[in-house]
């Protein structure tokens, strides 16, 4: 059967690909944030995970407000990146493991979640960015296949915490008995802290940054008990999709050692932050 | 007989400013009703031949999506605080900056009420 190896939890900043395309990598203003995910490439590198889900929302870039799935997983067999208005980005196209995608949506229909099939779509920076991140943009092929799964935490109502700390584990469910010897790695992408609209915009809250990025290694049944607003409060309008690490977290056993953590403010106007989670 | 309700708001739903959490607008039923016009035509921005007719022609460009008077002035003076208000979400109208460049911070800052070194020092703690 597959092998959940590890868990990864990271921000999806725009302006970390921004940066990226621009070469600022090493600029005195992102070296720090860029640097902080060294450990975790030479974890990937050494582990080799076949499979990436990573879990993560679209900016309405690829889907509009005509028709808005909780939950989608992706079962394609290619993922391109979209088109945010800058024109799509010069990332070569993700490969996706659609035989793994199918087996996940029936555990997930079988154990009462139903999200909808999406067998063609492109993704946007909320896939991009951490697979750049912890795999660095290869020049022609990804050495990784993706699982999108798509959570609407745009708009209301979004899903609640603690479905999607449980949405983690069926997804666990559904690795452990996928007839394979593939190795997964689980991504739970967004965050950390920030607004970008209305007369709170530039939010920030660093405090509880790092506060989460204790609290999601040893208290997540806590983190998932809380409710919308709170995260909304906490961690800003747009800060709220934090939420989409507990389905990562959700995938993992409840003893985890944290490998690697990384906490950089402000990425553009976000609280930027990465974790890397091994079960003990 | 049942009556039928276009998806878009039918421009008559007042502006909201009635948020649950102070100063936080988020995109709930009443929101995204109100701003489904301003927000479809923003996401016909990912397409680069509508960023083209934007360019070109922008008071027609909007029109073809139907925004009433007080959405397309809040679009031709980028007046982004409004756009907000009346129901437009930043991820679709930050689009418009990929045809008419400003910064995201200078879109915080605006919505704020602040100038955009103040905006960075208050709020994101930087040095400027």
């Amino acid at each position: 059967m597959a092998t959940l190896i590890g868990g990864l939890g990271t921000s999806h900043v725009p302006s970390i690909a921004a940066a990226m395309d621009k070469g600022l990598r090493d600029t005195p203003e992102w070296q720090p944030f860029f640097d902080g995910y060294l450990p975790a490439q030479e974890w990937i590198r050494y582990h080799r995970p076949d499979v990436a889900v990573v879990i993560f929302n679209d900016h309405y870039n690829a889907m509009f407000l005509d028709r808005v799935p909780t939950f989608g997983v992706g079962c394609a067999d290619e993922y391109h990146p979209v088109d945010e208005g800058w024109g799509p980005r010069q990332v070569p196209p993700f490969r996706g493991a659609a035989d793994f995608s199918w087996h996940l949506i029936d555990t997930l229909v079988e154990n009462h979640f139903d999200p909808e099939i999406i067998q063609e779509i492109k993704v946007d920076h909320g896939l991009q960015v951490p697979m750049e991140l912890f795999w660095g943009r290869p020049e022609n092929e990804w050495p990784v296949t993706v699982v999108p799964i798509f959570v609407n935490v745009l708009q209301y109502p979004i899903p609640l915490p603690s479905r999607l700390y449980n949405l983690g584990k069926v997804l666990r469910r559904a690795i452990e008995s996928y007839d394979s010897d593939q190795r997964f790695v689980v991504i739970g992408t967004g965050g950390l802290s920030h607004q970008l609209q209305g007369a709170r915009a530039g939010f920030l809250n660093p405090d509880a940054d790092q506060q989460f990025l204790r609290d999601i290694a040893d208290r997540p049944d806590e983190l998932a008990g809380w409710s919308r607003e709170k995260y909304v409060q906490t961690f800003g309008s747009e800060g709220g999709e934090l939420i989409m690490w507990l389905v990562m977290r959700g995938a993992l056993n409840q003893q985890v050692t944290v490998r690697h953590r990384h906490y950089f403010a402000p990425a553009s106007m976000t609280g930027a932050g990465m974790i890397l989670l091994e079960e003990d | 007989m049942t009556q039928t309700r276009e998806p878009a708001g039918s421009g008559h739903e007042p502006a909201r400013d009635d948020d649950t959490i102070p100063d936080t607008p988020l995109l709930d039923r009443k929101r995204q009703l109100r701003g489904y016009r301003i927000n479809k035509m923003a996401m016909g921005l990912g397409d680069p031949a509508n960023r083209e007719a934007f360019k070109a022609d922008e008071a027609a460009y909007l029109d073809r999506f139907g925004l009433n008077a007080e959405e397309k002035d809040a679009v031709m003076r980028r007046d982004w605080r409004e756009m907000i208000r009346l129901g437009g979400n930043l991820f679709f109208i930050l689009k418009i900056s990929a045809v008419d460049p400003i910064r995201i911070t200078e879109i915080g800052a605006h919505q704020v009420g602040m100038d955009h070194e103040t905006f960075l020092r208050e709020r994101l703690g930087k040095k400027v």
